[in-house]
This record gives structure tokens, C-alpha cells and sequence, in this order.
């Protein structure tokens, strides 16, 4: 064979086979790549979305009453510049339940609830309320709503315990903004006082996380344990 | 260097009088001189072969990925093994990383080098096998072939110093490039030794070799360039995937991980025990692109621990890490310094697969270890105010409607697509990055 024949032979066997190859396996990524963009505008992306926590205790009645109570604070449907001043319900309007029905809705809570207790006749929150109290925020995670549910003994005059529980309400809430100057605070606290006429807390309570849970020295009665406030993140898409 | 023939080193070197024009005399003539050049060369043969097969098995490797999915690769000394059992390997990091090809701004992926390396091999073969068929070898020929062979050896040595230096990870099958480019040379440099004869057309010769190798690599890259899949230009890519609802940081959760004075503004959604957020940032870094970006990071730990939106954790013990990263960057109590945030999440990345073991079994000795390790988040670690900012930072995640995954990059607040963090990296951001530059003006 002529030797420049023979070159242009070999050279043009080196040439091609690999040329083959490439074009082959860009051709394969081009169809896959082709078919993939395909599959993705025809089908949605199955990777999850962000979502806050909606769990299973969200009942109908539960969101409700968040709602509610959301909405007399002006929490709901605005800037949230109503949260420092809920407006005074009656609790029955706000729950349309009995009081046992109400706490019964709160039950599956009892690992995201802490009980914050004050002394008699006193709104001011102690050290072990305090630190409960931010305990409690710092644990927000997925929850969208902050509720404060406060209550009186009942010790005392009904009015005056109302307004015992509502300042109570209204300690906690001053305290986290004190603590944590948290901007979202307006926009995700609601408070609910309850004085001493409905849905008081059962001594059943008193293993809940509560302030007191270690202060030997005042054991949990009804009464203590009605001289709080309920404070609990709830984990439903209002 | 008045003629190539002069490099003549056998006794017996014939005068100038012959030529390999092809005419049938002189082939005859050439036939008649010895064949012993034939075994280098067959070696030769052989080494370009298989540095070929090498070349070729990483270049399907690359080339498979450009339909921008996640495919396993080859990482083995034998290339006709079975791919690799898992994702993660030092071939991908050597393929992901910016030396493995050129031109990445301008094509997706860009230019594989392994391409070339398959047209010079090639383009070896191509010259031994000529040769051994004809079974002689001009003092020209050899001379040109050892000449080519350098090529491959000397491309050889300066990746295998980048693998070593600068991407801290070597492929076997790029060693197996290596090895063949350097058994090339030695057959090269024996085939010049053993090649006998001249015409006086050696520097014609070597001319046109050049030409002949010049265009073994222009044709093999003109092919890839024509058949390597285009991008949509109607959706991803440059365009990127979606765009930020709520990028303002109103509660102070984001964190300057990569502050650059007039770059532009990025954020990155990560995890610091995420190993692709590590990918990633190794890429980045690697990338000249990574200067042209003011990054910010929002944590987004995918730790159950803190975050409601996974059942399971997937990087336990990120919570925590996330934690120290926000004390230590002073988004907590004001005092602190973003640099230092960027140091612990170097540390994270450096140790990732053990603090994941030891979170796994030990989270609160991994919170005591990072106390020891930055003695300035002590005190913070873990209190209910960084807690509180971590959560704010999750749900800057959950405003923005952001998928659960990580990383994910904003580039101005347009979201770089998944499928573009690795290989298209360099040619996706310079194109955001464009785009971004013309819509500030």
C-alpha cells in the first residue's frame, strides 16, 4: 500500500472512531437532557416546600378559638400593631364550649405548654416564671401562634381576679418584648384571660411544665396552679 | 535546528538521499531497513491506546452529566469495572472541580480536558500505528513522535500536581492517563533512538505533524462543541429558578460567609453538615466567579432537633452548629464578628462526617466540643435567644416558600437551579452574574 494512503488510512481509523464515540454520548446526554426538561415542566417537583408546623391536635374548635382570640388582638388580617392590645372578651364568646371541653382542647399540648405561676394577688412574674416564660418562646419552631391563656384563683372578687389574669396576660407579654425585642412578637402573641369563671385548671395540671415544678416549698393546689398562665406555641396554620 | 535529521544519534544512519513520498521504490526501501523500531513503537501503540481508553472513560463520565443529572462514574484503575457504588468519590471531585475542563463560562461544563486528551492519544496511535505498519521509523518520525509524546506526559505532570495541590483528590483514571502518558514518552524517546534514516524533510514533516495533532484536537472539539446539548433557553439556566418572595433580612439571621466589597449580593441557604453545601463551597472557592459574589448565608439545618420540617434528621447535629455559627457571628447579642461564624463553619465542613457520628449518639458533647473549639460562643450555645434567632432564620426559609433542601444559592435574588451547582457552575453564574450587572444598570 502506498504509504500516504496508508497514513490516511490509519490516521482517519484514529480520527473518526473517537469523533463516533463523543457525538454518541453527547447525543445520549442531549435526548436525556431533552426528555428531563420535558418531565420537569409536565410534572411538579416532589421536593418538599417550607411550610410552618400544622399538627394533629389543630382541631376545628382549637383553631377556632386561636383565631379568635388572634383576631381580638388584631393579630389577624393586619400589621399586627394590635397585638400589645387585645380587646376584652368574654371567654364563652371566644370558646363557645364549657370550660372542661375548653381545657380538654389543650390537652395534646402538654409537652409544648408551660404553666408560668404567680404568687397571690401578684402579676409580676418571679426568676422561675421569667425563665419559663422564655423557655417556652425559644421553642417556637414550626408554630405560628403564641397563646397566652391567664388565670386567676378563685380567691377573692370576680372582677378584681379578672383583671388579675388580664395583667397577668399582659406580664408575659411585657417580658418577652423586654427580653427579646423580637419584631414578630406583635404579629404572633395573642392573650386570652380567663379570671376565675371558666375553664379553670385541674389539679392534673400541676405535672405540666410549670415554673414551680422544683420550689418544694409551695406545693401545686388548684389554687396555685389557676394563679398562672398558660403559654404554648401552637402548631396549626391559622 | 537547521533540519530535524541532524538528530541522528545511531552509527548507521543512512544518507539523505531516501523520502517517504510513497512512491512504491521508496517504500520499498524503507521496508528493507530494520524492524526492530517496531517494538517501541507497538509499545507505544499500546500506552496511547490505553491512555485513549482512559481519556475516553473520563470523558463519558463528563459527558454523561450534561443532561445536568447526578450520575455515578467510573473510579477505577480498570476502566471497563463497574461504576462506582457511591456518589461521593475522588473522581467527582476531581470532575466537579474547575481544572478538569476549560472554557466553563462559556460552555456548560466546558471543554473537557480529557477530551483533548483523547484526540492526542489518538493522534499517537494514529502516528505508532502508521509506523508499525510500515515498520520503519525516518530519525524525523521519531523524533516528531517523542516530541508529541511530551505532550501527554507534560500535561500529566502539571494535573497531577493541580490533583494533589489544589483539588486535594486524584482519580484512578487519571492516573491511568498518567501512567500511559509516561510509558508513552519512554516508548517514545526508545522509538527516537531506534529510528533510523533520513530524507531531508524532517522539518517539512514535523510542520505538518503539527498540523496533523492541531487538527486531530480542533475536529474532536468542534464535534463536542456542535453535539453537546444547549441549554433551554426558554427556562433555567442563566434565568435561573425562581426568584426570592421575602429576601429582606428583618431579624437579623443572615450571616456574611463570604463578604466581597462591591460583589454582587448572594445568599446561600445551607446546612453546615450538609456534604453538598461543602461541595459547593469548595467549587465556589475554587472558581474565580466565588470573588465577584457577596455571599450571605441563611442557616437552614436539616437537624429535626430544631427544625420542624424534617421527620428525620438528615444532618444531626447541624442544629447546634447553626447555633454557634449565629452566637459567634454576633446575630445574637451584637457582639461577635461574622469571620468567626466563617470559621467554624470551615471547621464543620472539615470534620463533617465525624460531628454527624458523634451528634448521632453524644449532642450535647458536641455542643461542649464546640465551647472548646470557639470559646466564644459559650454562654450563647444553646440559650433560648440564639434558639429563637435560629428559628427566625427557618422561618425566613418558610416566607420565602423555599424548597426543603440545601444549598441553594440566590444570585440578586434570582435562584440558581439545582442542576447548575457543579458542573455549569462558572458558565451559570457568569451569565446571572451579567444579567445581574445589566438590570443594576
Amino acid at each position: 500500500m502506498n504509504d500516504t494512503v496508508l497514513k490516511i488510512v490509519v490516521g482517519a481509523f484514529a480520527l473518526i472512531v473517537p469523533c463516533a464515540k463523543v457525538s454518541g454520548w453527547l447525543g445520549d446526554a442531549g435526548k436525556r437532557y431533552a426528555e428531563n426538561r420535558a418531565a420537569m415542566s409536565a410534572k411538579p417537583s416532589d421536593v418538599p416546600v417550607a411550610a410552618m408546623a400544622e399538627d394533629q391536635y389543630c382541631t376545628p374548635q382549637l383553631k377556632a378559638i386561636v383565631r379568635r382570640v388572634a383576631g381580638a388582638c388584631g393579630l389577624l388580617g393586619g400589621s399586627g400593631e394590635g397585638g400589645r392590645g387585645c380587646q376584652p372578651q368574654t371567654a364563652q364568646s371566644v370558646a363557645s364550649l364549657s370550660g372542661e371541653d375548653f381545657n380538654a382542647l389543650f390537652l395534646p399540648l402538654s409537652k409544648r405548654a408551660h404553666i408560668i405561676q404567680f404568687d397571690a394577688e401578684n402579676t409580676e412574674l418571679d426568676d422561675l416564671g421569667k425563665a419559663e416564660v422564655e423557655k417556652a418562646w425559644a421553642d417556637q419552631r414550626g408554630a405560628s401562634f403564641f397563646f397566652v391563656v391567664s388565670r386567676a384563683s378563685t380567691d377573692g372578687d370576680a372582677k378584681k381576679n379578672e383583671e388579675l389574669s388580664a395583667k397577668r396576660a399582659q406580664s408575659v407579654l411585657g417580658h418577652l418584648d423586654a427580653k427579646f425585642h423580637d419584631p414578630d412578637l406583635k404579629k404572633e402573641v395573642g392573650l386570652l384571660w380567663l379570671g376565675e369563671g371558666f375553664a379553670q385548671l385541674g389539679p392534673e395540671f400541676c405535672g405540666w411544665q410549670r415554673s414551680r415544678s422544683t420550689a418544694a416549698e409551695t406545693p401545686c393546689t388548684e389554687k396555685e396552679i389557676n394563679r398562672s398562665a398558660f403559654v404554648a406555641w401552637i402548631d396549626c396554620a391559622i | 535546528m537547521a533540519n530535524l535529521d541532524d538528530y541522528d544519534l545511531s552509527p548507521d544512519a543512512p544518507s539523505k538521499s531516501t523520502d517517504d513520498s510513497g512512491s512504491t521504490d521508496e517504500m520499498g526501501q524503507l521496508k528493507g531497513a530494520s524492524g526492530l523500531v517496531r517494538i517501541p513503537l507497538a509499545l507505544l501503540l499500546i500506552a496511547a491506546l490505553c491512555g485513549a481508553w482512559f481519556a475516553a472513560t473520563s470523558t463519558s463520565d463528563f459527558v454523561q452529566h450534561l443532561d445536568r443529572e447526578v450520575h455515578k462514574i467510573h473510579c477505577s484503575y480498570n476502566p471497563s469495572a463497574e461504576i462506582e457504588s457511591t456518589i461521593e468519590s475522588p473522581c467527582r471531585t476531581v470532575m466537579l472541580s474547575p481544572y478538569s475542563s476549560w472554557f466553563r463560562q462559556d460552555y456548560w461544563g466546558g471543554i473537557p480536558v480529557s477530551l483533548w486528551a483523547i484526540a492526542v492519544f489518538a493522534f499517537l496511535a494514529y502516528r505508532a500505528g502508521h509506523l508499525l505498519v510500515r515498520g520503519r521509523s525516518l530519525r524525523s518520525e521519531g523524533f516528531f513522535l517523542m516530541m508529541a509524546t511530551l505532550l501527554p506526559a507534560l500535561m500529566s505532570a502539571l494535573y497531577y500536581w493541580l490533583a494533589i495541590s489544589k483539588v486535594g483528590a486524584i482519580c484512578k483514571v487519571c492516573q491511568g492517563i498518567y501512567w500511559s502518558s509516561a510509558a508513552a514518552a519512554v516508548f517514545g524517546i526508545v522509538t527516537l533512538v531506534m529510528s533510523k534514516g533520513s530524507d531531508g524533510k524532517g522539518i517539512g514533516r514535523f510542520a505538518l505533524g503539527l498540523v496533523e495533532g492541531t487538527a486531530f484536537v480542533g475536529i474532536l472539539t468542534g464535534v463536542y462543541l456542535t453535539m453537546a446539548p444547549k441549554a433551554d433557553p426558554n427556562a433555567g439556566g442563566p434565568k435561573g429558578c425562581g426568584t426570592l418572595a421575602q429576601p429582606a433580612d428583618e431579624n437579623g439571621i443572615m450571616i456574611a460567609i463570604a463578604p466581597q466589597a462591591g460583589g454582587t449580593p448572594t445568599i446561600e441557604v445551607l446546612d453546615p453538615l450538609c456534604p453538598s453545601c461543602k461541595a459547593f463551597d469548595t467549587r465556589l472557592r475554587a472558581s474565580e466567579m466565588g470573588s465577584k459574589l457577596d455571599m450571605k448565608g441563611v442557616l437552614f439545618p436539616l437537624d429535626a432537633t430544631c427544625n420542624w420540617m424534617v421527620t428525620q434528621s438528615m444532618h444531626p447535629g447541624a442544629c447546634a452548629i447553626s447555633e454557634a455559627m449565629l452566637c459567634a457571628a454576633g446575630n445574637v447579642t451584637g457582639q461577635g464578628n461574622p469571620a468567626e461564624a466563617r470559621k467554624i463553619l470551615d471547621w464543620a465542613f472539615a470534620h463533617q462526617e465525624e460531628l454527624t457520628t458523634q451528634a448521632k449518639t453524644d449532642e450535647p458533647g458536641l455542643r461542649k466540643r464546640l465551647e472548646t473549639e470557639f470559646p466564644g460562643v459559650k454562654g450563647c450555645l444553646g440559650g433560648n435567644q440564639v434558639k429563637n434567632k435560629l428559628t427566625k432564620s427557618l422561618r425566613w426559609i418558610v416566607a420565602n416558600a423555599l424548597n426543603v433542601l440545601t444549598p441553594q444559592v440566590f444570585i440578586n435574588g434570582t435562584r440558581m437551579c439545582d442542576e447548575d451547582t457543579d458542573l455549569g457552575l462558572e458558565y451559570t453564574l457568569s451569565h446571572m452574574l451579567a444579567g445581574a450587572a445589566g438590570a443594576r444598570k
